[in-house]
């Protein structure tokens, strides 16, 4: 059943309980009010008989001692016809409660003439056919003689004010239940409106639309929790957005990886192919081999390289504190030999807090793109390659700046990605497997730091990173 | 001759190519890059262009579009090996679509599979004084014809098609009989004996050692 109509039955049960209740209560306290009062006035309508009674009884002559049986019945005949409109009904008897006298239409039983003696009045409501009536029994002092006097008083209209009372409430009961129905739909409605609005958003997002939010209609409990969820749903939209993300990279370094591990196999195998089936000239086959040789070479360097990579995403590097100026020392004998190019190595003497070996292999690469890309640049200073170390605010940066031939924009975001060339047949021919920057971003990524990359096509490139100072860091 | 114009930013692999469909009788042409090889096609005839997907320039399916239109059948030849890519290759208009690495005898194969479809083929092998009328099926030596069962000649033409070149038995059970090969089956010898008496050819298909047979001819 839904929440709200369970919530508009709920409220409907308590209201008509409480209607009910409160209803019967009321006419009730009204109908025995009244008939408190009928009683009430028929005890005293029959205390008045009696007197008038016993009064009467004064007149008779004195030659009587006792109040004689035939005076009794013609003064309940004169009491009797006394009454306004239609005489009493009444009945008296004697001292052993045998009846003297009934006035017509008395249909009450003796029930009350056992229970009255001289000292006490009674009464009852009884019933007779579809009239009600209160039945008073009271003593009459006469004459030394006790007689009881029994009336019998209508009081159906007391009933019948009940029975309408009753039958009136009902149909106000049933009009209140009616509107109050129709009022606490529209409440019960309105206050799931954030339910719903919740349940949707769930079907939603469970269909796969990470991007569908609830809307806030409230700031009760209900709309903390419609806010609460939304939160909620950011998170995980932000998680799988990550994951996706993740995903597509691998699959594309997958790609990627599988590309260039194919062409070199197929150059491999089909040289080989050729010098097993052909019968080939001398140049043919040396040319073959040659193709075997490098495109194998080809294949070492990938693997050593993804080795590289694998390694510094796995290992926690040593992290030790280094002079700048050794790192630069290595640097200068390692270039030395490239007399076709102008390395310059300035640097500011400090200590930085990084594992030496790895970003050996961070500057290195980036010395040896920084002379591939200045190879075939028409720009005057091309040749010269600036690496320089300095201290800057939150650490130490080594920048490796070329004028060489310079990065295309649109290119500069993914180049750090593995396999990626701008241009693929150069890079190509200088035996480059476009894992070097893919693997400089791994190292920074353990040095907690990442390659910034400025470039402009034409002009030259400069790449630079951040290390932390010592005891910066961790 | 037959020209085919080879597109792979991989010179070993655009070698290869060319120096395996050279000796099989095409004249070919390789570039490098993709905007190069549009420069070409609209400056030289090709019946036949085998390009790789990945290229500087412009991408192979660029230049697919370019060549659509001139009706020159393409082969993609590229590592690119899921389904999707494929079907793509295809649905721009591709003849066919090769997947590195690729064994030689399978690329002369489906090299020869599309021209024939565009009857761009030679209808006529000739080796020594033997000569094959591919569609006809028929086999004259010196003018006399010569007749052959349907593996012998499947057989033959295989030789045929790959002059000089040492075919590997598996490769030959397998193009031929369509089936897998077993390492003691008799079957190939059989033939090759057969085919030798039947042509005259004790000298010329040669076994060759631990590897399978080779036809010898002088060009």
């Amino acid at each position: 059943m839904k929440f709200s109509i369970k919530l508009v039955l709920s409220t409907m049960i308590v209201l008509a309980l409480a209607l009910g209740f409160s209803g019967f209560y009321f006419v009730n306290y009204v109908f025995e009010t009244s008939l408190d009062r009928e009683v009430g006035q028929s005890l005293d309508e029959s205390s008045i008989l009696s007197f008038a009674f016993e009064t009467a009884a004064l007149n008779v002559p004195l030659k009587y001692s006792v109040l004689p049986d035939s005076v009794v019945e013609e003064i309940a005949s004169k009491l009797e016809m006394g009454g306004q409109g239609g005489g009493r009904l009444l009945r008296i008897a004697d001292e052993e409660k045998n009846v003297l006298y009934t006035s017509g239409g008395f249909t009450a039983d003796e029930g009350l003439l056992p229970q009255t003696d001289e000292h006490t009045k009674s009464y009852r409501v009884i019933r007779a056919q579809d009239s009600f009536y209160v039945h008073t029994c009271v003593s009459i002092n006469a004459l030394n003689r006790i007689l009881y006097l029994e009336t019998m008083k209508d009081v159906t209209g007391v009933f019948t004010e009940r029975a309408m009372g009753f039958s009136l409430y009902r149909k106000v009961t049933v009009v209140i239940l009616l509107t109050g129905t129709v009022i606490m739909l529209f409440i019960a409605s309105l206050l799931t409106k954030p339910i719903r609005l919740l349940t949707k958003a769930t079907r939603e997002m469970a269909a796969g639309d990470y991007t569908y939010r609830a809307r806030q209609i409230s700031r009760d409990e209900l709309g903390q929790l419609t806010g609460d969820f939304n939160r909620m749903a950011n998170a995980l939209e932000e998680n799988i957005c990550k994951l996706e993300e993740e995903i597509e990279a691998r699959e594309e370094f997958m790609g990627a990886f599988a590309h260039e591990l194919k062409t070199p196999l197929t150059a491999i195998i089909g040289y080989a192919d050729m010098l097993r089936s052909h019968k080939l000239d001398e140049e043919k086959s040396i040319m073959s081999a040659n193709y075997i040789y490098t495109e194998g070479k080809r294949l070492e360097a990938m693997s050593f390289r993804l080795l590289d990579i694998i390694v510094a995403k796995q290992d926690e590097a040593q992290m030790q504190e280094t002079q700048v100026g050794e790192l630069f020392a290595y640097l200068r004998e390692m270039f030395a030999e490239k007399k076709d190019m102008d390395i310059r190595f300035t640097h500011e003497d400090a200590v930085v807090r990084m594992e030496a070996n790895l970003i050996k292999t961070v500057l290195v690469n980036l010395i040896d793109n920084a002379c591939k890309a200045s190879e075939t640049s028409a720009v005057s200073e091309a040749g010269v390659v600036e690496v320089s170390g300095q201290t800057v605010d939150g650490g130490y940066r080594i920048a490796v700046r070329d004028y060489g031939i310079g990065i295309p924009e649109a290119e500069q975001s993914k180049i750090v990605k593995a396999f990626y060339m701008v241009d693929k047949s150069r890079a190509r021919s200088k035996n480059g497997a476009g894992l070097g920057l893919a693997l400089c971003a791994e190292i920074l990524k353990i040095h907690h730091s990442r390659l910034q990359i400025e470039s402009k096509e034409g002009e030259g490139s400069c790449f630079s990173f951040i290390l932390a100072h010592s005891g910066g860091m961790d | 001759m037959i020209k085919i114009l080879i597109v792979d930013d991989e010179k070993p692999i655009c070698d290869l190519i060319d120096l395996n469909l050279t000796s099989a009788g095409y004249h070919c042409t390789a570039v490098q890059d993709g905007l190069e090889a549009i420069d070409l096609i609209e400056k030289e005839e090709f019946e036949l262009v085998l390009l790789d997907i990945m290229l500087p320039g412009a991408d192979g399916y660029d230049v697919m579009e370019y060549i659509r239109p001139l009706g020159i059948p393409v082969i993609f030849i590229t590592a690119k090996h899921e389904v999707k890519h494929r079907v793509k290759g295809l649905k721009l208009g591709a003849d066919d679509y090769l997947v590195k690495p690729f064994d030689v005898v399978e690329l002369v194969a489906r090299v020869e599979a599309v021209l024939r479809r565009y009857n761009k083929a030679e209808a006529h092998l000739t080796a020594g004084d033997v000569t094959v009328d591919v569609d006809a099926r028929r086999v004259t030596k010196a003018g006399r014809p010569v007749e052959l069962t349907n593996k012998e000649f499947g057989l033959l033409l295989l030789f045929m098609k790959n002059k000089n070149v040492a075919l590997f038995r598996e490769t030959l059970y397998e193009k031929v009989w369509e089936g897998e090969y077993f390492a003691d089956s008799r079957t190939l010898d059989l033939h090759v004996q057969r085919l030798r008496k039947k042509l005259g050819w004790e000298h010329n298909l040669v076994a060759v050692y631990k590897v399978g047979y080779r036809l010898e001819v002088q060009e």
